[in-house]
């Protein structure tokens, strides 16, 4: 059973499962979607952000490249006062980390460090002419702008300790004459612009790439620049994709995770700065950097988990009620199929007793038959006794009256040979009532197999006399049916002869006379026809005295009317049944049916 | 048949129409009574008699039980002939016997007078004979 209720339930489950697992890629695919957008929108505000943070430096080094400076500016000797103003402002702005001026031969004119948050200080100048800076800056044409790379800032060609991402921007400087006289280097701290950028939005990395695909900030990692400072252990395993590109902004899954990226490339851009009466300023940069969002597995996980819990939940209770289902379902049709087992094995039986049933009514139907045959004979028997045997009685006793009152010996003499008749009389009755007695007690009656037709050759042989005498007569055969029965040879013949003796007795004048034995088999039944052409019998008159006692009904053909009498007590006596069918002047047949 | 017979015996036992004769001659010398020893030559009898026009006797004792044709086969016959017959005719059945499925079949015969049973005493026979002549035999 459990088997079959297994069978049942996957059939129902499996569906569902299909359905639920396409509702779960269906609905993650959905949700993928909703956090790409958020995190491509949210890229796109932090490249914005870091775009306009790079503007603003770019404006603050303009305003110093459109300053007009001295002629042959010596910003720390002769112009120093020219400077003074200015310390102020450059002590001001915070994110400034050096301020320094480079003349055109590669050399610092002015350096400015700050110390500190809050105060500068004027410190020693170097030779910066082989620095890439430097070198892109001393290229630049009027209205262009040198924007740097990230990098860490170096002193005396070592990195300066605790490390400090810086970004410089370079821009020409002119005196009064328009003549350039150096170059305007500033360095800006970059340390909270990158802490801002990396500033997780609903935890989500952020990656800050430069040009080579190097990690220059993540928000998976404390120091920027690790490759700068050389820290490979932290190089390796930052960056856990390789499907970055600088070729095109895109957004892809990659083992779960979700990646969007974007780049920021400033190189060639320009911008005006201040009045539109401004020429617009060209930026020239080597940066080309890349702003990259990755949401963990584990955030896209648990994103999903909501659905993913719900489905798992739907699933459970379906499983369950699927199997209580199923359960049940299977369990109702064995107790059904065993009530139909139960139901059938009783209609067996009930049938079987019915068949026995049928068996026994069919007995006592024909112990009935027999039974009221026998009856029937019983009552004729009563009949013969109380009728004719009663009319001699009383005859006699009205005799005997009249001899005692008669006095007259002449009437005497008439009187007593009437009592000689009647006691003649009585005595024929008594040897044919012993004749049908003897026919009723079928104690004595012995059954054998009889072959019909030597049976009625046997009889016809006795009439061979008579048989001669009227050469006219024959005796007819058709035994094709059946020609052996199970019979009392004493009975048979009797009846045989009976048949043979009146079909001579009243055959027609003027005609080749026969009697025909035919047997046929009707309703699975013994049938045996007995035909004869003689001179028939008025039926619609006589039909219901053919076969009583001392019944004759042609008066000039002597008989005793006992043979038709003797020979359906003799077929009834075996419940065999006879029926006569006779037209006056053609002939008469009798249909004797036997027992089955 | 000069004379016209009153009663008809119709039984095959003949000793039992000699008693009878006998027993009605006791009763009237009047009295002319004619005997048939079956329905059939009793039925042939009276089919002659409507042919020719003569009365029939008044009484009729009839047999139940004869050969050629018994009493019931009497009665059916009679029945055909009755619309030709012109006095009233009263037909006794007598019978050995008081066999309930004859007694009741005999009702059916609206033709039939009584029913007597054997044997019919010199007594029976007067009470039946003044009913239908009134003492006027």
């Amino acid at each position: 059973m459990w088997k079959k209720v297994f069978k049942m339930f996957i059939g129902l489950y499996v569906p569902l499962f299909v359905l639920t697992l396409f509702l779960y890629y269906s609905q993650k695919a959905k949700q993928i979607e909703n956090i790409t957008e958020r995190q491509i929108r949210a890229n796109t505000m932090k490249k914005v952000s870091f775009e306009e943070k790079c503007h603003s430096f770019l404006r603050n080094t303009n305003y110093w490249a459109s300053l007009k400076y001295p002629k042959n500016f010596d910003p720390l000797e002769e112009h120093s006062s020219f400077l003074r103003s200015y310390l102020e402002l450059i002590e001001y702005i915070t994110i400034y980390d050096q301020f320094r001026f480079i003349d055109l031969e590669g050399k610092e004119i002015f350096r400015a460090e700050r110390v500190g948050n809050d105060s500068i200080v004027i410190s020693a100048l170097q030779n910066k002419n082989h620095h890439p800076y430097v070198k892109a800056g001393l290229q630049l044409k009027r209205n262009q702008i040198y924007l740097s790379q990230i990098s860490l800032n170096r002193e005396n060609g070592v990195i300066e300790k605790p490390y400090k991402p810086v970004i410089r921007t370079v821009a020409p400087i002119f005196d009064n004459e328009q003549n350039q006289i150096g170059l305007v280097v500033i360095n800006f701290k970059m340390k909270n612009v990158l802490d801002q950028m990396k500033s997780t939005v609903e935890d989500k990395n952020v990656y800050l790439l430069d040009e080579d695909y190097r990690v220059i900030s993540s928000s998976t990692i404390t120091e920027d620049l690790p490759y700068e400072s050389g820290n490979e252990n932290s190089i390796d395993g930052i960056l856990n994709t390789e499907a970055i590109t600088h070729i095109r902004d895109s957004t892809f899954v990659e083992n779960g995770h979700i990646w969007s990226q974007q780049s920021i490339n400033l190189n060639g851009a320009t911008f005006t700065f201040g009045s539109i009466s401004n020429l617009p300023t060209e930026i020239v940069t080597p940066s080309n950097w890349l702003l990259a969002l990755e949401i963990p597995r584990t955030i896209v996980k648990s994103e999903l988990q909501p659905v993913f819990k719900s489905l798992l939940t739907f699933n459970i209770i379906s499983i369950i009620s699927l199997l209580t289902l199923c359960y049940i379902f299977q369990k109702k049709k064995v107790q059904k199929e065993l009530f139909y087992k139960e139901l059938e094995s009783k209609n067996i039986l009930l049938n079987r007793s019915k068949d026995l049933l049928e068996e026994n009514n069919v007995m006592v139907n024909e112990m009935n038959n027999s039974l009221e045959i026998r009856n029937k004979q019983l009552s004729d028997f009563n009949y013969l006794i109380s009728h004719n045997l009663r009319s001699p009685v009383t005859s006699m006793s009205v005799i005997v009256e009249m001899i005692q009152k008669e006095k007259n010996p002449e009437v005497l003499h008439q009187l007593l040979p009437k009592l000689d008749k009647v006691a003649k009389s009585i005595t024929n009755l008594t040897e044919d009532i012993n004749d049908y007695l003897s026919i009723l007690d079928t104690k004595e009656i012995i059954i054998i197999d009889i072959d019909l037709q030597e049976l009625i050759l046997e009889v016809k042989n006795k009439f061979t006399e008579t048989l001669l005498d009227n050469s006219g007569f024959e005796v007819l055969l058709n035994l094709e049916a059946w020609d052996h029965i199970s019979y009392s040879k004493f009975y048979l013949q009797s009846i045989v002869h009976n048949f043979i003796s009146n079909a001579i007795k009243y055959k027609r004048d003027n005609v080749d006379s026969h009697i025909q034995f035919e047997s046929a088999i009707e309703n699975k039944q013994k049938v045996l026809y007995v035909r004869d052409n003689g001179i028939g019998l008025n039926l619609e008159r006589h039909g219901d005295n053919v076969f009583k006692l001392y019944k004759r009904f042609h008066r000039n053909i002597s008989g005793k009317g006992m043979g038709l009498f003797l020979v359906k007590s003799q077929l009834e006596a075996l419940n065999a049944t006879i029926t006569i069918d006779s037209k006056v002047g053609q002939g008469t047949t009798f249909k004797l049916i036997f027992e089955k | 048949m000069n004379t016209k017979p009153n009663i008809l015996l119709v039984d095959d036992d003949e000793l039992y129409l000699y008693l009878m004769e006998k027993t009605i001659h006791q009763i009237s010398k009047e009295l002319v009574v004619s005997t048939f020893t079956d329905g059939e030559q009793a039925v042939e009898y009276i089919a002659k008699c409507t042919e020719e026009q003569v009365e029939l006797p008044e009484v009729i004792f009839l047999d139940i039980n004869m050969p050629f044709l018994d009493g019931w086969g009497f009665l059916n016959e009679f029945k055909k002939l009755k619309p030709k017959i012109i006095n009233n005719i009263n037909i006794y059945m007598v019978s050995s016997s008081m066999r309930d499925s004859d007694v009741k079949r005999a009702s059916n015969f609206e033709e039939l007078t009584g029913y007597v049973v054997k044997p019919v005493n010199k007594v029976q026979l007067a009470e039946i004979f003044k009913k239908i002549y009134h003492e006027n035999w």
